[in-house]
């Protein structure tokens, strides 16, 4: 086990370093030059090869991409173009702002995920399995952008009970309930579509266990229906769950992407949206490598947790 | 033992989102609610500011912060009620001498006029600026201001101190805008830094701790949240004592969010609702303020493009636009149709002015007589817009489909505007007839970008590579006029000459909206990408 999970790690680093070179790259090869964003419109061609060279941007691709890893790893992501900030400053806040928000909805698709699977999966064609299942069926249908403007219009608007945007007052009442009210409608909006995703495919576990010998053997015994769903088929029901959860993370970051520009939550995807609209390329840069690590990172995990949990996948 | 597991579980699970909230708590910089306090303006604009820095600011909504916060030696006076072009009026310098030969300014300073920093302003701190924003050899020359302040620079000669409170500068020639390219903001601005600030926070540091003279001091920016400015006590001028304590500023670039904030009263006032929201904002008890702004949506022609190098075929595609109507129907009164290169509100306007009327049947004509009865293909290359822009993919569309009347099938393709101004940088592509942005100012220095041979890619904006060497001695010539009368003439010559060339196609000009809470008073709306915020109140 601990062979197959440093195997991962080894694994993730490369990804890692595949990644840092494809957004190096990508945003190399974009249309556009660093040196006249920065000089701006009356400058004149010799002063931009002058920043050019000044910058390093004429030597060989892979001798800038070594520069930008070694500064990368130092903590030095460049300076932000448009603010004259470094990026590190930019971007460290948004990180954590993300981080919370992704946190709240993995929550909810997780914990929710379960529930909703537990209840149609254990009571295969019962109502509420069909119920349940239009649900998610609608659920997951429901794109973010629009569903977080139905929130916000609802809950912000008509009903007034929560705000609109922002993250809450952090300097005058700086508490867990007002930082949960602004989190509540994006966090929901982040979560919807993934809750269901999970939710139909565990629920799909669940009714293959509950075919199993092993839970009739289980009523056999009088176990009740109740013990034999969150205790008898849970625990294999798990590592399909743990998969299918933490393949979600990524669909999150989508969703997070749109509920923060809905919401204006100062997470990564704004800051990345504002980046690309102001054409801030280390800023861009930035951005993607901390959703690409963060992605990463969680990914591995769900794997070794998947590998704790499961046996067969032991090896 | 599963059920240890489980709870196990749980417990991680419970203590990752306490722990989750707790760092997020204690690192994450959280914006302040927009207090319905009477001391307290906050305004939703269009996107975060960018840097803070006036000679090397970059964009439109920057400078709506910024000329709260700096001042140069003159400024436009945007309190000014019912006017086309703001009037230039006195700001650090009192007043100045303009010789003879129109190439030495004189300017008296202002005197007991102090940086918010308590460093005092005089003909030294005016001359750091200069050589911040000018003389290579400074110790804290800004390299960034030399190409973003070429326009208002590019004729100086020489600067010098005369006494403590004279200042003066020589233009190499005359320059008939020059004041109103001192008072202009936007892509960099000539407005006074502290030398103070500079030494102690660095160059790069004033992005951070900016401090000028204005009536509004920098009190703390969160990136991408919100910067807030609070009241300068000291500030000498009477007419623009701010009537509350913070100006709030929130970058909130979806449109819809900045809707449902004013309505809910998160926020005070925005800028650029959508022109579908207005009917429902004034419904809602909203008050809407709009006015015409100092810009023109020209189209650039492409004069390398096959069929576009005949002037028949590029008159032929102005007569099919129907401009009039694209206000009316498509912008819904948030628009009205330009006529000549000439934008409302800079130099040189006249609202009697005409160029091509609408005209689909005389424009098939005059398609098949340049030989092209059956039209031909095409495409429109555009951009989704940035800041004030609103929804520029509907004007392609209808322009695709009035071109599409005369036989011209076009294509569109959008891009970001990042890209796009790029693209513009770079010339016309292959196989594109049109390509837009907004422009114009109160001054004609765009002009310059876009019409001289000498501003065709990658020197300029020509990015048509319209090609008449007469725009580029015209153009010299209207700016070294020694009078309005004299520049606005030479003006007209031009915009004559690019309506004969059919060098653009001028759509309209937009009408811009701010929306308010009905309790905020005094706003005035100046015709200018930003407003000055001194006036308003709370009732």
């Amino acid at each position: 086990m601990t062979r197959l999970i440093v195997n991962r790690i080894f694994a993730t680093v490369l990804v890692l370093l595949g990644v840092s070179f494809v957004v190096f790259a990508a945003l190399h090869f974009s249309p556009g030059d660093v040196a006249r964003t920065i000089l701006g419109l009356g400058a004149t061609e010799e002063r931009v090869q002058a920043l050019r060279q000044e910058l390093g941007l004429d030597r060989p691709l892979f001798i800038q991409f070594w520069d930008w890893l070694v500064a990368l790893l130092r903590g030095d992501l460049g300076r932000s173009i448009s603010l004259s900030v470094p990026v590190s400053d930019v971007i460290s806040d948004k990180i954590w702002a993300s981080l919370l928000l992704m946190g709240a909805s993995f929550a909810l698709t997780v914990s929710f995920g379960l529930l909703f699977a537990a209840l149609s999966g254990g009571h295969h064609r019962s109502l509420l399995d069909r119920l349940i299942t239009l649900l998610m069926l609608f659920l997951a249908s429901l794109p973010p952008f629009s569903l977080g403007i139905i929130l916000l219009i609802v809950f912000g608007l008509q009903l007034r009970i929560f705000p609109i945007s922002g993250v809450g007052a952090m300097a005058d009442d700086a508490t867990v309930y007002v930082v949960a009210k602004h989190l509540f409608l994006p966090a929901v909006t982040t979560a919807v579509s993934s809750l269901a995703v999970v939710a139909r495919v565990t629920r799909s576990a669940f009714i293959d266990e509950m075919g199993e010998p092993y839970v009739q053997a289980a009523r056999a015994r009088g176990h009740s229906e109740g013990r034999i769903i969150t205790v008898e088929t849970m625990r294999n029901v798990l590592p399909s769950f743990v998969t299918i959860a933490g393949l979600q993370i990524g669909f999150l970051f989508s969703s997070a992407l749109f509920s923060e520009i809905i919401f204006n939550w100062p997470g990564i995807g704004l800051q990345l949206y504002q980046g690309i609209l102001q054409r801030d390329f280390p800023v861009v840069q930035g951005c993607v490598l901390a959703i690409a690590i963060v992605f990463v990172i969680g990914n591995l995990l769900a794997d070794i947790l998947a590998i704790v949990l499961d046996p067969r996948r032991r090896g | 033992m599963i059920n240890f597991a489980k709870k196990r579980l749980c417990k991680a699970k419970n203590k990752f989102l306490n722990g989750f909230l707790a760092i997020a708590l204690a690192a994450v910089t959280l914006t302040s609610p927009a207090s319905a306090a009477k001391d307290t303006l906050t305004i939703g604009i269009e996107a975060d500011l960018a840097r803070l820095d006036p000679h090397i600011s970059t964009t439109w909504n920057t400078f709506k912060a910024l000329l709260h916060m700096y001042e140069g030696f003159v400024a436009e006076d945007l309190l000014a009620v019912g006017v086309k072009t703001p009037p230039i009026v006195p700001a650090l310098a009192e007043s100045w001498e303009i010789s003879a030969d129109k190439k030495t300014y004189t300017f008296k300073l202002r005197e007991g006029v102090s940086f918010h920093d308590g460093e005092p302003w005089n003909a030294k701190a005016a001359k750091f600026n200069l050589d911040r924003m000018t003389n290579p050899d400074f110790e804290f020359h800004q390299p960034g201001s030399v190409g973003l302040l070429s326009w208002v620079w590019g004729d100086l000669e020489s600067y010098e101190i005369v006494n403590d409170y004279t200042f003066e500068i020589k233009l190499k020639q005359p320059n008939a805008e020059f004041l109103r390219r001192l008072s202009a903001g936007g892509s960099g601005t000539p407005r006074m830094i502290s030398p103070a600030a500079v030494r102690k926070y660095g160059n790069d540091g004033i992005n951070t701790n900016p401090v000028g003279t204005g009536p509004f001091k920098f009190g703390e920016r969160k990136v991408g949240v919100e910067t807030v400015l609070i009241k300068n006590n000291n500030y000498w001028d009477e007419k623009r004592v701010p009537q509350f304590q913070k100006l709030i500023l929130r970058g909130i670039p979806e449109v819809t969010t900045r809707e449902l904030g004013l309505l809910t009263g998160e926020l005070d006032m925005i800028s650029t609702p959508s022109p579908d929201s207005l009917e429902y904002l004034e419904a809602q008890g909203i008050t809407l303020v709009k006015g015409p702004v100092s810009t023109i949506y020209p189209i650039w022609l492409n004069f390398r493009e096959g069929p576009l190098k005949d002037v028949r075929v590029r008159r032929a595609m102005a007569m099919a636009i129907d401009r009039e109507g694209m206000t009316k129907y498509l912008r819904r009164g948030t628009a009205t149709p330009a006529y000549g290169i000439l934008n409302y509100g800079g130099p040189g306007w006249d609202p009697e002015y005409r160029d091509f009327a609408y005209d689909p049947e005389g424009a098939k004509k005059l398609l098949a007589e340049a030989g092209y009865p059956n039209g031909f293909e095409t495409r429109l290359d555009w951009t989704m817009g940035g800041g004030g822009d609103v929804n520029t993919r509907a004007d392609a569309e209808w322009l695709q489909r009035d071109l599409g009347r005369i036989g011209i099938r076009a294509k569109i393709e959008l891009f970001d505007n990042g890209t796009y101004w790029d693209m513009l940088a770079k010339g016309t592509r292959e196989g594109t007839c049109c390509m837009q942005v907004s422009w114009g100012e109160t001054g004609f220095f765009w002009l310059d970008l876009i019409l001289p041979t000498t501003a065709q890619p990658p020197n300029g904006f020509n990015s048509g590579y319209y090609e008449n060497p007469k725009m580029n001695k015209l153009l010299a010539s209207a700016r070294a006029t020694s009078s309005e009368a004299e520049m606005v003439k030479i003006l007209h010559e031009i915009r004559d000459i690019v309506t004969e060339d059919v060098a653009f196609i001028p759509l309209y000009t937009p009408i811009q909206v701010y929306a308010m809470r009905p309790e905020v008073k005094g706003f005035v709306l100046a015709p200018q990408h930003w407003a000055d915020y001194t006036s308003v109140y709370k009732d």
